[in-house]
């Protein structure tokens, strides 16, 4: 795959990537659609439900069903909507969210770009989705929907910064951004989770707010927003909205099993289950907590949560990339 | 340039998902912050007064089901007090014990619903599905009962309708404990969790004096640390034979509204054990009373503790069939009237913390 | 402690993954109603003897019945002719089968009246006779 990027441009070398492209996103297609009749499953059997179970085996085609429902639903502009920006939001969502997969290593050998500053690509693109969130919010012309877009920027505003914070421990540990290093530094040491267990728990929760996901989902807060920024979006443009916060889980859990689960490692020496399995293992972890929490924890208010972020998060975090540091020099000096 | 900010007006409703029904609420908001808020009630009116002035008591009944549609029994009680109250009539001893036991069934269901609701609320989406679980427990025995799920039609002038069935009494006996365990539960998996208690504690404060100004009854009133409660202050059917504890609030926030009604349940448990335990082993369930029901001539105005609060009757009555004029006092119309007060100064994300916590029923705010 | 509620709520929730599932399977398993239950009532023509008590009782008014002389000279009283429930009105509140002297109009466990169409919702005295399972047995 690397080698592929240094190649001399020829059009057997563009239509290889653009295969691969498209298959990454059936990958990633197929990984949302299961992803949310996973979430489905889980929380339905936490609440002593059964869950998705009436569409195919045991429920496995709901959520095809589900989409391809919303493909062939009508799409609704409203009349008083800012058309253009109404159209493109979801795309300019949706795009950025797609993006950051490049460069997260599955594997040793699968990965598709080989960036240096992989940590930095990944926190400056995830920023971008918002401007979606917030142009379909104010495009939708409701007011509904503008209060979910200006709660989803002031979220992100405040969670961006313990997000990137939180990477700051690794980076030091590892002295690089280039994330297959961070796997290969975790391969020779002990995974960061130990040394970096503060970093794994601020990026866990400033992860958690950036997602949009209960108990930090005031964007879509159902409750008051009734569906927040989305709430004018139907058909396949509401499934994009949909799509790229699913994306998202995808990218962040594959970021944190990647920071400080040791990506493809495999634990206490067992190597002959492969590393993608060992990835897909921790990642699905990782992704079963967010359902989880979805299932326990009632919503902040924005006020508590921007509190949170600038009161908690960012000087336990600064304290974190401090403590950090000064083991380092203590160590490098002895 | 000057940023230039101005409020907007939002219509939370008639159709908004925590609204609890058809309640409209106009918010004039300034970003998040509400400045004005203005309930707007009577989507659901139906003109249950008035249409009881062209109904026969007993026809009355089943229109008092569909009040405060959570707690048919209590309403069903109301109405059958008030009546029973102008006949003078004396209740045997097994159907006075029957009501209590439904009336204190059908309160725990009640604040079930509340407290599922009320987390779904602020959030929480599984809450609900463990409280329909354990409602679902009480709905059943309520439906072997009086044969309906909801809308029970129970009780009568004179005494109630069914004898327990074979087997009844052993199945609230067995729900008591049960029932005990799943509140501890309950409290494991909500109370003590700190993004809820970030949400309720010190929200919508209201003191023991403003309470008693707005005419609030019931767990909102308790709340605020006022011992008030009909059911002991003035015993109303057999309720001076219980022993049971009256919980109150301290400060009178959101927190404490919902710990007084976690608490009533606890109570309303109480009750039920005792009743089962005194249950009388034999006995008529309804008085003597004339097929034609024509309380004497006057008026009465009778108070039971619903479980959203007081709900009065005042029955005038001029020796028919039908009464002349039906008043009832609806408990969640009048808790209700403090929310444009309390919403002020707070932002969009306690709209339905503070709804839910007053728990209105919109079938009983309209009527 | 600060903290230790999310973990308590957590591990709540995780526990609930091997607790019974509660759900009912309605459309698939019928719901078995106790035989109290308060269904669409069945209507016995041969015993009514149209004495109006169900129509003037009912909350709604949702009952309409006529009589005609009964066909045999010899007997005295009316017959049933038309006995119609508009179960658009009807709040099966049970209150008809509390009158009727003669049991006439029962209630059954049955509770499935979804339809089509409105119309479909007027049932006659043929319906309601035909509606014979899941009678309920004691009706006062």
């Amino acid at each position: 795959m690397a080698e592929l990027l240094s190649q001399p441009f020829s059009w057997l070398n563009l239509i290889i990537m653009v295969s691969a492209g498209v298959v990454v996103l059936g990958v990633v297609l197929v990984f949302v659609m299961y992803a949310i009749y996973f979430e489905r499953k889980v929380i339905g059997w936490m609440q002593l439900r059964n869950g998705p179970n009436r569409v195919g085996p045991w429920g496995l085609f709901q959520t095809v069903a589900d989409v391809l429902k919303l493909m062939i639903k009508e799409d609704i502009v409203p009349a008083k909507a800012d058309r253009f920006l109404f159209l493109i939001a979801p795309i300019i969502a949706y795009t950025p969210a797609f993006a950051i997969i490049a460069v997260i290593p599955f594997s040793e050998n699968v990965f598709f770009a080989d960036v240096n500053v992989g940590i930095l690509y990944y926190g400056a693109l995830s920023s971008i989705s918002i401007t979606g969130i917030l142009l379909g919010g104010w495009a939708s012309n409701n007011k509904y929907a503008i209060m979910g877009g200006m709660r989803s920027v002031a979220q992100m505003v405040s969670y961006e910064v313990p997000l990137i914070m939180s990477f700051l421990g690794v980076v030091l540990l590892t002295g690089s951004l280039n994330m297959k290093d961070i796997v290969a530094a975790q391969q020779d040491g002990m995974w960061f989770i130990i040394p970096q267990f503060l970093g794994f728990v601020i990026f866990l929760i400033a992860g958690n707010a950036e997602l949009n996901r209960t108990p930090f989902d005031l964007p879509e807060a159902e409750n008051e927003l009734v569906a927040g920024y989305f709430v004018e979006y139907s058909g396949f443009r509401f499934a994009f909205f949909m799509l790229s916060e699913y994306v998202y889980i995808f990218a962040l859990s594959s970021v944190m099993t990647v920071m400080f689960l040791g990506g493809w490692d495999a634990p206490f020496g067992l190597t002959f289950i492969p590393g993608g399995v060992w990835f897909a293992l921790k990642f699905l972890l990782l992704v079963f907590y967010l359902f989880w929490a979805r299932a326990t924890f009632p919503r902040v208010k924005t006020q508590q949560l921007m509190g949170f972020a600038w009161k908690v998060l960012i000087p336990l975090a600064l304290f974190n990339v401090m403590i950090t540091a000064l083991f380092k020099t203590i160590s490098q000096a002895g | 340039m000057a940023v230039r900010t101005e409020e907007m007006l939002l219509n939370v409703g008639p159709q908004h998902p925590s609204t609890h029904g058809v309640f409209r609420l106009v918010v004039k908001v300034d970003g998040e912050r509400i400045t004005e808020a203005i309930p707007v009630v009577g989507y659901l009116h139906r003109g249950t007064e008035k249409l009881a002035e062209d109904l026969t008591y007993t026809q009355i009944i089943p229109y008092t089901d569909r009040l405060d549609y959570l707690s048919s029994m209590t309403n069903n009680y109301a109405l059958v007090q008030a009546v029973e109250t102008l006949m003078d009539l004396e209740i045997p001893e097994r159907a006075e014990y029957l009501r209590v036991l439904a009336m204190e069934l059908n309160r725990v269901a009640s604040h079930l619903v509340w407290w599922g609701t009320n987390l779904l609320d602020l959030g929480a989406i599984s809450p609900f599905l463990f409280a329909f679980r354990d409602r679902e427990f009480i709905v059943n025995m309520l439906n072997e009962l009086s044969g309906a799920r909801l809308t029970f039609n129970y009780m009568r002038v004179g005494g109630v309708k069914w004898d327990a069935p074979e087997g009844w009494i052993k199945k609230v006996e067995e729900f008591v404990p049960y029932m005990r365990e799943k509140l501890k539960d309950y409290h494991t998996l909500v109370t003590g969790n700190e993004i809820f208690l970030a949400r309720v504690k010190n929200l919508a404060i209201y003191d023991d004096k403003e309470a008693i100004a707005y005419g609030m009854t019931g767990p909102v009133l308790r709340g605020s640390n006022v011992k008030f409660d009909v059911r002991k202050n003035q015993p109303y059917s057999i309720y001076d034979r219980f022993e049971f504890d009256i919980p109150v609030g301290e400060t009178g926030d959101v927190y404490d509204r919902y710990m007084v009604r976690m608490n009533e349940m606890e109570q309303s448990l109480r009750i039920i054990e005792q009743a089962v335990a005194q249950f009388p082993e034999e006995g008529e369930i309804i008085a003597k009373v004339p097929k034609v029901i024509r309380p004497p001539e006057g008026e009465v105005y009778t108070r039971m503790e619903s479980s959203k609060g007081e709900l009065g009757v005042h029955l005038v009555s001029k020796k028919k069939d039908k009464p002349y004029r039906l008043k009832l006092r609806r408990p969640s119309f009048v808790n209700l009237q403090l929310l444009p007060k309390l919403l002020v100064g707070r932002t969009m994300a306690d709209i339905p913390a503070v709804l839910g916590a007053i728990d209105i029923v919109l079938g009983e705010v309209d009527a | 402690m600060w903290g230790t509620g999310f973990f308590k709520g957590l591990g709540f929730i995780l526990k609930q993954l091997k607790e019974k599932k509660i759900t009912s399977q309605y459309p698939d398993e019928p719901v078995i109603m106790p035989d109290r239950f308060r269904g669409i009532q069945h209507f016995i023509p041969e015993k009514c003897i149209v004495c109006n008590q169900c129509a003037k009782i009912c909350p709604t008014g949702c009952i309409t019945l006529t009589g005609k002389p009964n066909p045999d000279p010899e007997k005295k009283g009316k017959v049933i002719d038309t006995y119609d429930i508009n179960f658009e009105l009807c709040i099966l509140c049970d209150l008809c089968t509390e009158v009727c002297p003669t049991d006439a109009i029962v209630m059954t466990n049955n509770f499935e009246l979804a339809t089509y169409t409105r119309d479909n919702t007027l049932k006659d005295r043929i319906w309601l006779d035909k509606n014979n399972i899941n009678v309920r047995e004691e009706n006062h």
